[in-house]
């Protein structure tokens, strides 16, 4: 069960990150993803798979997000 | 650190894998194809966002852009022609419905696509000046769908039977048609112009042609001006609800110029219902309308303008050369106002206080007034009738009202000066009467004729008025210091310098004992202290009040004129007297003294004296008695009244000819400097028109 806000990213070794919607949409390509029309796999399980990015740099860029977030406010 | 040291830090670009399988492009362009068609299946739930679109990142990353942007096109042009035959089978009213599903559809799956493309949009695209996808789709949609021949003109041609409907008073679908127009705006301003707003005009304009015809014949004109309104509104409202807010200016010009402006003169002159009909009966609300639309065309207020001033002239022709109408120059004038009244509240009600109308106005009364030469002697009488008696009564705002209406004809006159004379004769009558009804409103109206034409105009005026308050306190000290004449006669005596006041003829009459007693007394006191002045006595302007007893003891207050008092006083020594004896004793001249004696003895009601024979006119033969039998309601009769009548055509004469004697010296002053301007070239005459000067620099 996850809280309506959140997105999950799943990297390609399977690690997951549970991140705030908010966060995640610092990303242009992921916002588009979850807004774009017509209901791709993602949008209607609320979370995205990254086959070729690793857990390591997946961590990287969810701190980044929120460093992005925090600065911008 | 040392620069050296910074130089050898560099950061490498991270390398992705190479590219190794020679069918790595087929591969990635049948996902994508594969995925392009699910999404127009409406099966986009199985796929994988971030797989499709990091495949096409990928392609575009290794250089197979091209193929992927000529893939795409050549996918979405199969779709759209499978869509456009689907569109095609649509029968009769569903077509635009399934039109406009299938755009929606297209509008979404679009959207899609464009996202998962969204790399190749902002770097191959950029860079080899391609169209961008989502502007792609829509010119791939116009190119397949709108321009195939089996869709274009079918579209076309029920957009236009809808809007032709609507016109017809059915109910259509608004929504759907507005789906449809703005897919067209969408698809580019050129496309809704092509392909539907220059056609719409076309059938609008016919439409309207037949519409503005069909009216023209049966209706009048304030109801096709009501229908026309109708119509124009209703276009309105349709560009509100369904279409592009650039085509109001074009489909309302339609209109104006279908129903308004080709039938223009036609509407204007129409019989028993035009322009003239509807001023004539004030009909503000059709003349309201008319304006509003009139004003939307070329020449439209012009025309109204044109037509309301040359009936006004003739009107106001007829209203000054109608010989009934000027036998009561009090109703004259009022007639005059009514009509400007009457064009006031039409400007101010139904042409929105239109400056251009006002002036129109203002120049076709300024062009009928001075085609009688006698309205400025009949606005002066008119003036005089309202401070006589007219204004008794009237509060002092109202009073204000009246003048400054009088005023604005006054400013209408173009021979002033005449109205000046007639002003002033009146004036005089009514001050040494005493008849007038307010001191304020006469003084009033003398400020306002100053603040028009300047103190010379009125300096005489308030003259006559100083000259009646400084003969008020003279009269006080002359009784004052001949304390001994209380018990008799009572003396009062106007002084009138006589510059201000109207010239008269200096006739005097034999005065009775009494009062001629009286008369030198005052003026040795007079010259007494004011040396230097001559005095002579204006006999025909004074009145007097008597006491007078009659055969059977009725006793009665006589107001009369100074010259009725000679007569009658005479009875006093004699009980018949001819007429040559009375004109001898008295010196009245003749006219007047027939005058005086007819109103007399020939008046009912005022019968003091009884004439032999009981003739009308007064003969020289005629023999005069007091009439003992003389009665009357009242206590105190009037029977000398010195009323401002219209004067007889010899007097109308006269009073031109001095008129015209007091221009000559003006205008010869303005000669004198306009030749001097011209000798210190300030002025030049014109070389082609005698008539006119030019100012020099």
């Amino acid at each position: 069960m996850k809280r309506k806000d959140t997105v999950k990213l799943i990297s390609a070794d399977e690690m997951e990150f549970v991140i705030d919607k908010d966060a995640v949409m610092v990303s242009q390509t992921i916002r588009n993803l979850l807004t774009s029309p017509g209901g791709f796999a993602e949008t209607k399980l609320g979370e995205v798979t990254f086959p070729e990015i690793s857990a390591v740099i997946l961590e990287r860029i969810c701190q980044y997000f929120y460093w992005a977030l925090q600065y911008s406010r | 650190m040392s620069n050296q040291k910074k130089r050898n830090f560099q950061i490498e670009a991270f390398k992705h894998r190479v590219v190794v399988d020679p069918k790595y492009a087929e591969k990635t362009w049948s996902i994508l194809e594969h995925a392009i068609h699910e999404i127009y299946n409406h099966n986009a739930s199985g796929l994988s966002f971030e797989e499709l679109y990091r495949n096409a990142y990928n392609m575009v990353l290794h250089k197979f852009g091209e193929k992927l942007y000529s893939g795409l096109v050549a996918t979405m042009t199969a779709h759209l022609k499978e869509i456009s035959k689907s569109i095609e089978a649509a029968q009769g009213d569903l077509f635009l419905e399934e039109l406009n599903r299938k755009w929606n559809d297209h509008n979404k799956a679009l959207q899609m696509i464009r996202d998962i493309l969204m790399y190749m949009d902002r770097t191959y695209i950029p860079n080899t000046h391609k169209t961008p996808v989502h502007e792609l789709g829509l010119n791939l949609w116009r190119d397949n769908v709108i321009h195939s021949s089996k869709i274009q003109s079918r579209l076309l041609s029920m957009l236009l039977e809808l809007v032709h409907r609507e016109r017809t008073g059915e109910v259509i679908d608004r929504g759907l048609m507005r789906n449809i127009i703005k897919m067209l705006m969408d698809l580019g301003s050129s496309v809704y112009q092509e392909d539907f707003e220059k056609p719409f005009l076309e059938v609008s304009a016919e439409f309207y042609m037949g519409e503005s015809q069909k009216f023209i014949e049966c209706c009048d004109c304030g109801d096709y001006l009501k229908k026309a309104e109708l119509r124009l509104n209703e276009e309105i409202e349709r560009v509100t609800h369904y279409l592009d807010v650039k085509s109001e200016v074009k489909i309302t010009n339609v209109v104006e110029k279908e129903m308004i402006a080709n039938h223009m003169m036609r509407l204007v002159h129409m019989e028993n219902s035009g322009l003239v009909n509807m001023l004539l009966d004030d009909k503000y609300e059709d003349l309201g309308r008319m304006y509003n639309l009139f004003r939307r065309v070329p020449n439209g207020l012009s025309t109204i303008r044109d037509v309301m001033t040359s009936h006004l002239r003739e009107i106001g022709k007829q209203l000054v050369t109608d010989a009934e109408k000027l036998k009561d120059p009090v109703e004259f004038v009022q007639r005059l106002l009514d009509e400007k009244d009457k064009y006031d509240s039409i400007i101010s009600q139904a042409f929105s206080n239109d400056k251009t109308f006002q002036n129109a106005l203002n120049s076709s009364f300024e062009y009928f007034i001075n085609l009688n030469n006698r309205s400025p002697e009949f606005i002066s009488l008119f003036v005089d009738d309202k401070l006589r008696k007219g204004l008794k009564g009237v509060s002092e705002e109202d009073v204000e009202i009246i003048l400054d209406k009088v005023m604005m004809l006054f400013r209408y006159l173009q021979e002033k000066d005449v109205f000046e004379k007639y002003y002033k004769q009146h004036l005089a009558k009514r001050l040494l009467s005493g008849k007038t009804v307010s001191d304020d409103a006469e003084r009033s109206l003398i400020v306002k004729l100053k603040t028009e034409c300047g103190y010379q105009f009125t300096s005489k005026l308030e003259g006559m008025f100083t000259d009646m308050k400084t003969s008020q306190d003279t009269m006080q000290g002359f009784y004052a210091s001949h304390p001994e004449l209380t018990d008799g006669p009572t003396l009062v005596v106007q002084v009138l310098t006589t510059g201000s006041w109207p010239t008269q003829p200096s006739i005097t009459c034999n005065l009775p004992a009494e009062t001629s007693a009286l008369c030198e007394k005052f003026r040795s006191y007079y010259l007494g202290t004011h040396t230097g002045r001559r005095l002579s006595w204006q006999t025909n302007m004074g009145t007097a009040d008597i006491k007078a007893t009659f055969g059977k003891g009725q006793k009665h207050e006589l107001n009369v004129s100074t010259y009725q008092m000679c007569v009658l006083m005479l009875f006093n020594n004699a009980d018949r007297l001819s007429y040559k004896e009375v004109e001898q004793a008295t010196g009245i001249p003749a006219s007047d003294l027939k005058r005086c004696l007819q109103s007399m003895a020939c008046v009912k009601g005022k019968n003091v004296l009884r004439k032999e024979p009981m003739s009308k006119d007064i003969g020289e033969d005629d023999a005069f008695f007091v009439n003992d039998k003389f009665t009357s309601k009242f206590y105190k009769v009037k029977i000398g009244t010195v009323v401002a009548q219209k004067e007889s055509e010899p007097e109308k004469q006269e009073t031109r000819q001095r008129v015209e004697e007091d221009r000559k010296p003006q205008i010869e002053a303005a000669i004198k400097r306009i030749e001097s301007l011209i000798e210190r070239d300030f002025l030049e005459r014109d070389n082609n028109d005698r008539k006119l000067y030019r100012y020099l620099a």
